[in-house]
């Protein structure tokens, strides 16, 4: 294998960790669709005081972030640790909104973040939206945590609209529910 | 004016003529063509189904040729589960809407023959199957009689469908469980939360009569084992996530533990060597090998795509071969640029264009086997000799995304 052979596979590999298909595909020029697939995710354990009776979410959190991980319609976006789907943020919605004329799926999945901005840990619900075919835009699989269908709760693979009037999914946000007392139990 | 009126005449005693007067004796002769709908030779070993999420339909084709055989649409899905194939017709278990995609909701199994594709029939089910991105374990055939549909809403059970008398059964609730392995004609498993396999045995009418579970083989927080498993007759074997190998008998009175092994030894653990993927295990029963796919990665990275695709002998838990994925990004590219796949270019395209790797494969049944492998995001699939690992070739315009393979 020639030098140029190691740096490009070497260079494919980091692509395929990050999502840096669309860097290549920039690239290239070449016109795709798809990417992995719906959403989901892992789960942690609640803060006692991630609701304290007011309805209020004590502590907020930090979301003056540079870079990507402070961006909602990438995949580094800091709640985006187990997503998988398109962020709605590119859809016609935000981090927390689904787009107009789809419904949030009633059921969903609950992830543990870190924030960078913070350095907290923060539960996160991945919840899809639905009633609208696959948005497409922003594609995102990461599955820090992440289960097989076995335990439910924490996979991202399970099609969540499942619980809505329609099954057909459009995208996926991902909504802070607190602050979590512990990071990820498995990472 | 006139001028144009003489050739409208001219054009049309040219039509007439040419109409009513015989073929000159010297003119080259064409056979009469009639439009007609093409049907299907006896299904061969190294065809495969291959479901796009997009696009909503499953695709028919032949390994060996690389030629479209057929489709079977599957609306209202998130990926269409492939057809299953059962006493000469394909089955897909559907999801449709009284109005598009809103409405009320049905769930149905279509019926369609194997010969033809042409619709038959449709088996209504209780409106709770359950979808997901890849659906592995999702809808499988129990026998040849009984096929398994998973449903997750609101609660977790198997309906089961009788395709002699092409009527639902009953739905039997696997709680803390997830996915259909079949075992035998009136037996299928589970794999469950806890660590163990559950096996539900059937009458003969499909109706539950007992179910047992193995001991716990995995621990599902901490090294869970992937929905992707291979089959050998009433052995199946699972994969871990940091890549222990256990295969479990379910065809004995209790599930009998096979002894755990590992994919990979200490120095390739050390480089980060684990399984990967979607559709990522599969087992090829006459030889009783594991494929599994491989890639370089860490706690989290379950589900991205392999470089490589390892081949053990499960008979003496050792590693035979390891497979370099091909480059399927290279291939849909020379396909969607036309360039000659056996030229300079195409040669050039492999070499300079990186590889996205594979997330899944399916290995035919027979004694000659190919090996399919497929991106969840390119439209190519490379059909490898499961024997050598050597590149038979791509079949290509599969579609636009999809996870899943399923050879009928």
């Amino acid at each position: 294998m020639s030098w140029l052979d190691t740096w490009f596979e070497g260079v494919s590999r980091q692509s395929a960790r990050r999502s840096g298909r669309r860097s290549f595909l920039g690239r290239t020029g070449a016109l795709l669709v798809g990417a992995s697939a719906v959403p989901l995710l892992p789960i942690a354990r609640a803060a006692a005081n991630s609701g304290n009776g007011t309805g209020a979410r004590v502590p907020t959190p930090d979301e003056k972030i540079e870079g990507p991980e402070g961006d909602p319609k990438q995949c580094d976006y800091w709640r985006h640790c187990a997503i998988d789907g398109s962020a709605c943020a590119c859809c016609g919605g935000g981090p927390s909104q689904c787009p107009p004329g789809t419904e949030v799926s009633p059921v969903t999945w609950v992830g543990t973040c870190r924030n960078p901005g913070d350095g907290k840990d923060y539960l996160i619900s991945y919840n899809d939206c639905c009633g609208r075919t696959f948005c497409g835009r922003c594609m995102c699989n990461r599955n820090e945590g992440e289960r097989p269908e076995y335990h439910w709760y924490r996979n991202n693979d399970i099609n969540w609209c499942a619980g809505a009037k329609s099954q057909v999914y459009n995208c996926s946000i991902a909504v802070v529910l607190g602050q979590a007392t512990e990071g990820q139990p498995e990472k | 004016m006139r001028s144009f009126q003489v050739g409208i005449l001219v054009a049309l005693l040219g039509s007439v003529v040419s109409t009513a007067l015989p073929v000159s004796a010297t003119s080259p002769t064409v056979p009469l063509e009639y439009a007609s709908v093409a049907t299907l030779p006896p299904v061969g070993p190294h065809w495969v189904w291959i479901p796009d999420r997009l696009l909503q339909h499953s695709i028919l084709f032949d390994g060996d040729s690389g030629e479209v055989l057929g489709m079977i649409d599957s609306a209202a899905s998130l990926t269409p589960k492939p057809p299953v194939l059962a006493r000469g017709h394909f089955h897909s278990s559907d999801i449709a809407y009284s109005r598009g995609l809103r409405g009320d909701r049905i769930d149905f199994v279509s019926i369609y023959d194997a010969g033809t594709l042409a619709y038959v029939d449709e088996i209504m089910l209780p409106t709770r199957q359950g979808q997901s991105n890849a659906s592995l374990a999702y809808v499988e055939l129990i026998g040849d009689r009984f096929l398994g549909v998973f449903n997750q809403f609101p609660n977790v059970s198997v309906s089961i469908v009788d395709l002699e008398k092409r009527r639902f059964v009953e739905e039997i609730g696997i709680a803390g469980c997830a996915g259909i392995y079949p075992v035998d004609a009136l037996q299928f498993a589970t794999l469950c939360g806890d660590g163990t396999v559950a096996r539900v045995t059937l009458d003969a009418d499909g109706h539950k009569t007992a179910l047992t579970s193995s001991a716990p083989f995995f621990d599902a927080a901490q090294d869970p084992a992937f929905m992707s498993a291979g089959r050998n007759d009433t052995t199946w074997t699972f994969v871990t996530f940091a890549g222990d190998a256990r295969s479990v008998d379910l065809g004995t009175r209790i599930p009998t533990l096979g002894e755990s092994w590992s994919l990979t030894d200490e120095g390739e653990r050390d480089e980060g060597w684990r399984p990967g993927g979607l559709q990522l295990v599969d087992v090829h029963g006459p030889s009783d090998r594991l494929f599994v796919v491989m890639h370089q990665g860490k706690a989290g990275s379950h589900k991205q795509a392999g470089h490589e695709i390892w081949v053990f002998d499960l008979a003496k838990k050792e590693r035979v071969a390891r497979f370099g994925v091909p480059n399927l990004t290279a291939a849909f590219l020379i396909d969607q640029m036309g360039v000659d796949p056996d030229g300079f270019l195409a040669d050039l395209l492999f070499w300079f264009v990186p590889s996205d790797g594979a997330h899944s494969i399916a290995v035919s049944h027979d004694d000659e086997p190919v090996l399919f492998v497929r991106s969840a995001i390119m439209g190519a699939v490379a059909v490898l000799d499961a024997r050598t690992g050597a590149v038979n070739r791509f079949l290509t315009e599969t579609g636009l995304a999809g996870p899943t393979l399923r050879v009928p």
